[in-house]
């Protein structure tokens, strides 16, 4: 068994959440701010959604090249496209009600996105899971 | 006949809303169990899965889990919301795991059929693959569709 689907989502981990905070922590110590920003404020208005987005659209890519019959590329595809627009949704919808003055909860638009992004990259895990098993059986 | 006292009226308890997060926490924890069983199990997990198919009772099976799972969730916000549960949502979530399950298993009997019928090296365990990403997308999207359309149906209301 390999690990590759590892490695790509933890390519995503580090590319999309570990890097964004790293660098935020380096701003804050290079101007000398006492804030420390946590993950949870650097993505308070629901960029975690975005970051899911682009999980979306990579599992998506990799779906369209593999040898699973056109149904089953449909399935997941539509699937992966449906989670991956309602957790790009919740920073859409934090942008409006900002925008317009509507109340607005931090706490829910955070949990929102955390749990949303959190589906987005397990179901892509499972979809490379597959992937990977599938291109081993294809390749015999 | 003069109007009940406001102390003696009952107070109405607010209706469920259900927010998608809800439900995307156990859809997650659902995928992600499903994987870890995949990687640790990759032998006989598949073929656990396979077999139930060929006897016939993968789809029982489905429908069965994704119920339990849509109630669970939807009774746990009821709960927690201190809310009562609409008949309307319930009739529909009791409903559409079953429909959607079922209309999937069509999907996967198709994906099948044209599967044995290329001409292709390995069919068998090509089958056996496409199966599996059946079960797996069909638990998942039985789970979460219904929850997606109760949600979006309570935004057209709330926009109406």
């Amino acid at each position: 068994m390999s690990f590759k689907w590892l490695v790509w989502i933890g390519l995503y981990l580090v590319m999309g959440v570990l890097v964004p905070w790293a660098t935020a922590l380096s701003w804050a110590h290079q101007h000398g701010s006492v804030v420390r920003p946590r993950p949870r404020q650097l993505f308070q208005r629901g960029e975690l959604g975005l970051v899911g987005l682009v999980v979306v659209i990579s599992a998506i890519w990799n779906l369209l090249q593999s040898q699973f019959m056109q149904q089953t590329i449909a399935l997941a595809a539509v699937l992966l496209a449906m989670m991956g627009t309602m957790a790009g949704d919740v920073w859409i919808e934090t942008y409006c009600r900002q925008a317009t003055g509507t109340a607005c909860d931090p706490r829910r638009t955070w949990r929102d996105s955390r749990n949303l992004a959190f589906l987005v990259f397990s179901v892509a895990v499972v979809v490379e899971i597959l992937l990977d098993r599938f291109a081993k059986v294809a390749a015999l | 006949m003069s109007a009940p006292a406001p102390a003696l009226a009952k107070p109405q308890r607010p209706r469920v809303v259900v927010r998608l997060a809800d439900a995307a926490v156990t859809v997650a924890f659902l995928s992600l169990i499903f994987g870890l069983v995949l990687v640790f199990f990759p032998v006989s997990f598949p073929r656990i899965i396979v077999t139930s198919w060929q006897r016939g009772y993968l789809v029982v099976v489905m429908m069965a889990i994704t119920l339990v799972l849509d109630a669970v969730v939807y009774l746990r916000a009821a709960y927690l919301r201190k809310a009562k549960p609409p008949i309307l949502v319930t009739a529909c979530l009791g409903s559409l795991p079953i429909m959607v399950v079922g209309g999937l298993s069509f999907l996967m009997e198709s994906a099948v059929t044209q599967t044995i019928s290329l001409d292709l090296p390995n069919v068998q365990a090509r089958v056996n693959e496409e199966i599996l990403a059946h079960t797996y997308l069909g638990l998942v999207s039985a789970v979460f569709l219904p929850f997606l359309v109760i949600r979006l149906l309570q935004q057209f209301k709330a926009t109406k």
